[in-house]
Formats: structure tokens, sequence, C-alpha cells
């Protein structure tokens, strides 16, 4: 029902959307959320995520089964990149599926939204001129 | 009582380790082994009002009790996605 895999290479999206749910599900929906090539000005080189793995399983487990009850979902995948992500690249991908599509837009939401307050994921800016840890974003 | 330090992001870089057993009084809660911790590296002030802190893998407080063995993960606010 559900799938989480923190990794270091690459997030393929078709193994994210993979064999999610069954026929019943008339609906999926996705987030991609990609490395930007700026922040605040500064030209971003790449990132860094640093992820406490076995509390942000934990988390996260929390975070989509809460989902799956919520919004009677099929499904309900999140991929996390660890360690150095290109510009361009995925940093995560998150997909569900559902009977309807009101169901799985709003998971979809409600998971990227509170992923983002909740587990323990931490990244680092690394620009031409030094590096930041961004730790003050909600 | 021995208790188990995990610390991440700008805190692991303060502190020099990414994981340290530590010797603190019995009964200490999570502010007294900051204040212990705030001791040997004074770094760490400079991001305490920030801190976030987790005992054995659930989100805690800084009043919460700690006991032999329990783990206690200091944190930044959190930056995923």
């Amino acid at each position: 029902m559900i799938k989480i895999k923190f990794q270091k290479q690459k997030i393929s999206i078709s193994s994210v959307l993979g064999k999610l749910g069954t026929s019943a599900d008339g609906a999926l929906a996705s987030f991609i959320g990609r490395v930007r090539n700026t922040s605040n000005g500064k030209s971003v080189r790449y990132l860094e995520y640093e992820i406490y793995d076995g509390m942000a399983r934990k988390e996260l487990e929390r975070i989509m089964n809460d989902a799956v009850a919520r919004w009677k979902l099929g499904g309900c995948v999140v991929f996390h990149r660890s360690g150095r992500v290109k510009v361009g690249d995925a940093s995560i991908a998150i997909a569900v599926c559902s009977r309807h599509r009101e169901e799985s837009l709003q998971a979809v939401k409600y998971i990227i939204d509170t992923i983002k307050k909740k587990v323990p994921i931490w990244k680092k800016e690394f620009y031409r001129d030094g590096s930041n840890w961004i730790t003050d974003r909600v | 009582m021995k208790i188990k330090i995990k610390a991440f992001a700008n805190v692991r870089e303060i502190l020099g380790y990414e994981e340290k057993p530590v010797e603190v009084p019995e009964d200490s809660c999570v502010s007294d082994v900051v204040k212990i911790l705030s001791a040997d590296y004074p770094g760490l002030k400079s991001v305490s009002a920030m801190l976030l802190f987790a005992c054995n893998e659930n989100y805690c407080s800084k009043e919460t009790r700690l006991s032999e063995n329990d783990t206690l993960a200091l944190f930044p606010p959190v930056s995923g996605g």
C-alpha cells in the first residue's frame, strides 16, 4: 500500500509510478520536486540532502498512512534523494492513486506540505562562493 | 547514566560528530544535556533557539526526561522535499 525509498541515485519517475494501485483506481496524482538553479539571488551549483533515516521513515509512514486512511488511497509512494543532487534533478517524487481525482490531488498536497514541516531531512545549498544549510523554511 | 547523542546538519558540523555516547547525570532532561554540550561546544549556543529534539526517533521537547540508553537527536528545522 505504501512505499518509501531514500536513494543516492537519480529518481526514475517510471519506477515511482510503477505498479501503483489497481484498475479500481481511476486517478493517479504525483508531485516532483526539482533542484532550482537559484536561491535568494545566489546561483546554486548543487544540493546535498542529509536524512535521519530511521526517524524519517517513521514520520513518513505516519504521514502516508494518515493520507491513505483519510482519502482512501489505493497506493502511496515517496522517493527522496540523499547526498548530492544536481540542479534540475528530482529531489523528491510522490505518487498516490485513488478511485477519483479529488482524493489523489488533495492527498499529494497534504503529503508534500507535511513532509516539509515534519520529516527529518535537511538540505545544504552549495554556491560558487560557499554553502548554506537551509534551516529557516516552512 | 549513558545516553547516545545524534546530530544532524549544522548541529553535526558544530559538534564535529554524527553520533557519540555521553555520560549525563541521572534524571537529566533534554535542556540539561544541551547545557552540558554547550559548555564543550560554544558554537551550539548560536543555534540553540532553533534546535529541535527527538528522543528514540520521536519528536520531544526541552523538558523531556531522559533514561539510560536513550538516543537524543539534535537538529535544526527540517528542509526536505
